[in-house]
């Protein structure tokens, strides 16, 4: 008798439709966004992974068959070697009493979780991939995302079996940077992309005494919080432009990310904790 | 039945290539709207039964696979099917030029909802010319998704097989 009466049954649904929107808890959606985002997965997967063997295929006619696996363990092991050689860096670099504070942060093990890309954003809204690990592999959110380029971005919104990587180049994102040769420390977030499509950021509030040039390279400071995992001296991009704030107070400058991502792409997760064992 | 499946499929299909297409830069980074395409095909081709179903699923699919919360699609998608709806029996719904104009308007009243949705929230920040652009973008690409939408599922839907009518039944 109720679904008869039109007018009560439009302003219940578009009612409904406003809670959701609005005052739905992020827990919920996130339920429901993983539910969806399950189901979808496989699909996502078989379809990027076709495109993978269609594209090895394509590598293969031209004659260089094989290397796509090697390529795949080549860049595994220049992400592991340039972790290795900023260590190194900063041994050189820092004082023993820095050295024996930054101890316990070393004695952490960081592992690498290798995932494969499966997806782009859908909306376009975001600068954002899906990737085909979730937390029942160990991956938590706020978690650094590299790839041998350099910092790729964090997990947010992680499901059981997929996980959110928010790109270095959307708005929302924010990571404590360092412009490496001048040893200026700044917070670097991202500016989207520009009409050509390349991915932009900037990094704020760098002391205007620092002597800041273009092409100057930009790595993580290992500062950042939100209970993540940020390792330290992870390339981020190089300076392209130098601005000095309204204010005089600090520079501002922008730059071009160094890594960007593709749908073939595969990206490494730091994590702190190994995948957990399936029962 | 089969065309219910048919209609879940493609909406799934539909999700997949919206997912994979790039983004254009030129547009303010906005995709083809495939699945609002896909919510106007079975809004201007269904009963209202079908047409809400259709339309949930495709909204359901939009914002499940899309970050931030439920809610640009699942306003956006039910607005533009009623109203799709409402004046599908006034308009020569397969015509190439009134699916342009539909696949225009429904994209841009797509876009304006989820400005105002993410604005409103907070999710994302607000430029009013990289507004403009998108909602500018999105016309020009519903424009050219509708079409082939409705192109590829009248054809799908034309080769299943038909139900036969027996006289003596």
């Amino acid at each position: 008798m109720i679904f008869r009466n039109r007018k009560l049954v439009y302003t219940a649904a578009a009612g409904l439709l406003l809670v959701v929107a609005f005052v739905l808890p992020s827990s919920l959606s996130l339920k429901g966004k993983g539910a969806v985002r399950g189901v979808m997965a496989p699909a996502e997967r078989g379809t990027s992974g076709l495109g993978q063997r269609l594209s090895e295929a394509v590598s293969a006619i031209r004659g260089i068959g094989g290397a796509v696996e090697e390529n795949r363990e080549l860049s595994h092991e220049l992400v592991r070697l340039q972790a290795e050689l900023n260590k190194l860096g900063d041994v050189e670099i820092e004082n023993l009493r820095l050295r024996r504070a930054l101890d316990f942060h070393q004695s952490q093990a960081l592992a690498m979780i290798p995932c494969d890309v499966i997806s782009r954003n859908i909306s376009g809204w975001w600068n954002a991939v899906r990737i085909g690990k979730g937390r029942a592999d160990g991956i938590e959110e706020n978690h650094a995302v590299i790839s041998p380029d350099g910092l790729v971005g964090k997990t947010i919104e992680v499901s059981k079996h997929t996980s959110e990587v928010l790109l270095v180049s959307d708005p929302s994102f924010r990571v404590s940077a360092k412009i490496e040769r001048a040893n200026s420390f700044g917070l670097l977030r991202g500016e989207g992309a520009n009409l050509k499509g390349q991915p932009m950021a900037r990094i704020d509030f760098i002391d205007k005494d620092a002597e800041i040039r273009i092409g100057d390279d930009v790595v993580t400071s290992g500062l950042s919080g939100e209970g993540g995992v940020f390792p330290k001296g992870v390339q981020i991009g190089r300076v392209v432009k130098v601005h000095q704030n309204d204010s005089g107070l600090f520079q501002y400058a922008e730059i071009a990310p160094r890594a960007t991502v593709s749908l073939l792409d595969y990206v490494f997760i730091v994590s702190t904790s190994s995948p957990k064992e399936s029962p | 039945m089969k065309k219910r499946v048919l209609m879940f499929g493609g909406i799934v299909v539909g999700a997949l290539v919206q997912l994979f297409l790039p983004a254009w830069p030129i547009f303010g980074g906005i995709k083809p709207p495939v699945l609002a395409a896909f919510a106007l095909y079975y809004a201007l081709h269904r009963s209202p039964r079908g047409m809400w179903i259709a339309v949930f699923w495709a909204a359901l699919l939009h914002d499940g696979l899309d970050l931030g919360g439920f809610g640009p699609a699942l306003i956006a998608f039910p607005i533009i099917g009623t109203l799709a709806h409402r004046v599908r029996l006034e308009i020569f719904v397969d015509g190439a030029v009134t699916q342009m104009i539909f696949g225009a308007l429904g994209g841009m009243l797509a876009m304006l909802i989820a400005i105002v949705i993410y604005t409103v929230s907070g999710q994302r920040p607000f430029h009013l010319g990289f507004a403009f652009l998108r909602v500018v973008g999105s016309g020009v690409l519903g424009m050219a998704t509708l079409p082939l939408v409705s192109l590829a599922m009248n054809k799908l839907e034309s080769i299943l097989p038909k139900r036969r009518g027996y006289g003596w039944q």
